[in-house]
């Protein structure tokens, strides 16, 4: 018995052990060896531990590069680290005055990596595949896509959209000669570089596409290596990756040979609420609704009792902002929205006030028998999120609001996100995403407005907006969708959200390694670091 | 002999109500993030240090460890209900209920024991509820056996069958002859589930199972702290995890010494 106690004991180490060494090194390190010999030589290849792998591939049509920079593909324009438009595929584009007809022409040098030239009907082929695959790409505005001889392209839109520009800026163009059912795992594009192989969860290797229009990166290979978090600071710190993507509770380790880069980003993190009261389902039959943050009050008291600079400085270790918004800092933004924060004196009055008390004496306020307790659920892999996440119902719990913190998959959080808070994140160098994260017509479609957000008068403002022709009514009209001063989606007008943190995005990068002039940084999936890779050096 | 015996339960005893009562004692309030607190080495003020949220390690680690023993607690008691009660009826059922129910714990056995664990406690929705009844579903099979196999052995036996064919009730053999038996044999056995019902709480919890974050538990400790020691934060595992060893071998030091004190000849041979 003693020797089976024995045996059981070290096996349930082992096993410990063994989950834990698969749950870290996701991932192959065999290109260490690989980049060790050589930098003898000249530096061409590249090893990038940045994360954010897509698991749907890599078709621009279901939604890769959304964010930009779809390093296979490229597309008609581009934003420069200034954010301002420029020319890439598109040699010139015009808009007619009443915002219906934009006129795009091609540059005609342009050929895929397969030899074969880029037309307008690729072009055409590309926005009618992405109209119809219905996925997070939204064309519904789109009314035909034409080729207009071989270079040059005319859109026709339903209605006036001054934030269509996005779209060209964002949707990489595939071939219609090479497009196949197969297209997202073996993708064939004109951009800076071309998929070699791709081992899902392990790595993917890219080689430089020759045929490229543009001006060339130094770096003809570049390997990315999809490690956790862990692995990647621990390949950083053995000098076997030259950028890695890290999280801030590693950013105050020094790691020789490598510098810390801490680039500004849009990236935020906040808790969405379920907006309306528990009873109804989706079309698939998942709950929507919770009766606890359905009450304005709590929202409110939530959101003004939050210490954000707190959360910043102590789980972003100061790499970040406050985030009143989904759009802070970006011309959209309403300043207004900035909410008096770190009151729970204020949030505990505002509950009393909506009738909420501790009757029972437990500590959880409670209105006629209903305990302000809920759910709120993060991405179990994501140690940034649950850290906010603990931190948060830490911070709620004086004002008497209990926040039980769930850990989930993602495909778990999907059929709960209805009826449950859940720890998102957003951030998009495009006002339109406002439109669909608040919008009530996106209600419970995908990701967008989970807690079935609704608001007519925002609604109107967010419409108007996008029908806007002149930039600097759609400007203010989307901050008065955020706060008009009696009504908007912001935390002082119906607080749908409590957004937390925007995050900078922590790199460590090889000290020889120049990766220029940066971006504002998007929300993650996808490569947003590599998008000006052409400008990357490496000074030995 | 006897005396070093006595000492050893005592010892065991002490390290298993030890984490018991300082669970009781400590203030939750130190589970609470102090984000001014965070990454602190092991010191006076906490002396496990502080994890990445500036919560108290110590009183982390005392708490999961009473989670851990209290499902250890609970499971091996159901476990040896379960398998009391299944070998029992094996062994007095006659064939057909005998053969069903060795059929079960050959099932139970045939299947890794972390799989069955998960699917249970996947079954059940995750959750302390699912942990406590999946370690307490799946530790009887052995037990269960052994108590069929000494019934059996027992019904062979001559006094068993003197007895019978003096006419005495069958109650009467069971009460009288075959429950003095069976008894030390079966709490010790019983015993000797909680430390593995401990490693596989602690096991399970490590892999997630529906437990918050926030829930003091060995397994999430560890497993939350495997992300930051590269960071260089040893002590978010090394005394957790050292906690739990102490506390899985009293266990096993406290069931061996109960074995040589009920039945001193059985465990020297």
């Amino acid at each position: 018995m003693r020797k089976k106690l024995s045996k059981a004991l070290v096996g349930s180490l082992a096993a410990l052990i063994i989950l834990a060494g698969c749950s870290e090194s996701r991932g192959s390190l065999d290109n260490a060896a690989r980049s060790t010999t050589e930098t003898a030589e000249q530096k061409q290849h590249l090893i990038l531990a940045i994360g954010g792998e897509p698991d749907e591939g890599f078709d621009p049509t279901t939604g890769w590069g959304r964010y930009g920079s779809p390093l296979f593909q490229s597309t008609l324009l581009t934003r420069n680290s200034e954010l301002e438009i420029e020319e890439d595929l598109a040699t010139s584009y015009s808009v007619s005055k009443d915002g219906l007809i934009w006129t795009v022409t091609l540059r005609e040098d342009v050929k895929f990596s397969d030899g074969e030239p880029l037309t307008a009907n690729d072009v055409v082929f590309t926005f009618e595949t992405a109209k119809g695959s219905q996925s997070v790409i939204d064309l519904t505005n789109l009314l035909a896509v034409t080729a207009q001889g071989d270079y040059t392209v005319m859109f026709e839109l339903q209605a006036a959209q001054s934030t269509f520009v996005d779209v060209l800026t964002t949707l990489g163009i595939v071939p219609q000669h090479a497009y196949s059912a197969n297209y997202a795992k073996q993708p064939i594009g004109s951009g800076p570089y071309k998929l070699v192989q791709w081992d899902k969860g392990q790595q993917l290797l890219v080689e430089q596409n020759e045929l490229y229009y543009g001006d060339k990166s130094p770096f003809t290979q570049l390997t990315f290596l999809f490690l956790a978090e862990d692995a990647a600071f621990a390949a950083a710190k053995a000098g076997t990756v030259d950028v890695a993507a890290i999280p801030s509770s590693f950013s105050t380790q020094q790691v020789s040979g490598m510098r810390l880069e801490a680039l500004q980003t849009v990236d935020n993190r906040g808790i969405m609420f379920p907006y309306v009261p528990a009873g109804s389902t989706t079309e698939q039959g998942y709950p929507i609704g919770n009766d606890v943050t359905s009450d304005p009050a709590i929202r409110k008291a939530i959101n003004i009792a939050i210490d954000r600079q707190l959360l910043v400085d102590g789980i972003l270790e100061g790499h970040g902002t406050p985030a009143y918004s989904i759009s802070d800092q970006l011309p959209w933004w309403n300043e207004a929205t900035v909410v008096e924060d770190g009151n729970s004196e204020a949030a505990k009055q505002l509950l009393a006030e909506a009738g909420w008390s501790d009757s029972d004496g437990d500590g959880i306020l409670d209105k006629n028998g209903l305990a302000a307790q809920f759910n709120l659920l993060y991405p179990a892999g994501d140690a940034l999120r649950q850290s906010l996440a603990i931190a948060v119902a830490d911070m709620i719990k004086p004002i008497g609001i209990d926040i039980a913190v769930l850990g989930k998959s993602w495909s778990e959080i999907e059929p709960l996100m209805h009826a449950n808070a859940v720890m998102l994140g957003w951030g998009s160098l495009d006002p339109l995403e406002m439109y669909h994260v608040y919008g009530s017509q996106f209600a419970g479609v995908g990701y967008y407005n989970p807690g079935h957000y609704t608001n007519e008068t925002v609604d109107q403002y967010m419409k108007q907006a996008l029908a806007a022709t002149d930039e600097e009514q759609a400007m203010e009209l989307w901050q008065k969708a955020q706060w008009d001063g009696s009504t908007g989606l912001s935390a002082k007008g119906d607080a749908p959200w409590a957004w937390l943190v925007n995050i900078d995005h922590l790199y460590l990068v090889n000290e020889k390694l120049d990766i220029g002039q940066q971006l504002i940084h998007p929300h993650g999936h996808g490569w947003p670091i590599t998008s000006n890779i052409e400008q990357w050096k490496w000074m030995e | 002999m006897r005396r070093s015996v006595y000492i050893r339960i005592c010892v065991a005893a002490v390290l298993l109500l030890l984490p018991l009562l300082l669970a009781a004692l400590l203030s939750s309030d130190r589970l609470a993030t102090q984000l001014d607190q965070r990454n602190l080495a092991p010191g006076l003020e906490h002396l496990f240090g502080t994890d990445w949220l500036g919560r108290d390690m110590f009183t982390r680690t005392m708490k999961g460890l009473a989670l851990s023993i209290g499902v250890g607690f609970l499971a091996a008691v159901a476990s040896g209900l379960i398998a009391g009660s299944l070998g029992l009826m094996a062994a007095t059922l006659g064939k057909t209920v005998d053969r069903i129910i060795t059929w079960l714990i050959d099932l139970c056995l045939s299947v890794p024991h972390l799989v069955l664990l998960l699917l249970i406690s996947f079954v059940l929705g995750g959750g302390v509820k699912g942990v406590v009844v999946a370690v307490a579903l799946s530790h009887w099979p052995s037990l269960a056996r052994l108590m069929r196999a000494e019934i059996l052995a027992l019904k062979a036996s001559e006094y068993v069958l003197v007895a019978k064919q003096m006419g005495r009730s069958a109650w009467w053999i069971a009460t009288r002859h075959m429950l003095p038996h069976l008894l030390p044999q079966f709490i010790v056995g019983t015993l000797l589930l909680f430390p593995h019902a401990i490693l596989h709480e602690a096991a399970i919890t490590f892999l997630g199972m529906g437990l918050s974050p926030h829930q003091p538990a060995i397994g999430i400790i560890l497993s939350e702290s495997m992300k930051y020691l590269s960071t260089g934060m040893w002590w978010l595992a090394f005394f957790p995890g050292l906690c739990l060893f102490v506390v899985v071998r009293a266990f096993d030091m406290l069931a061996r010494s109960l074995y040589q004190f009920v039945d001193p000849a059985r465990f020297q041979r």
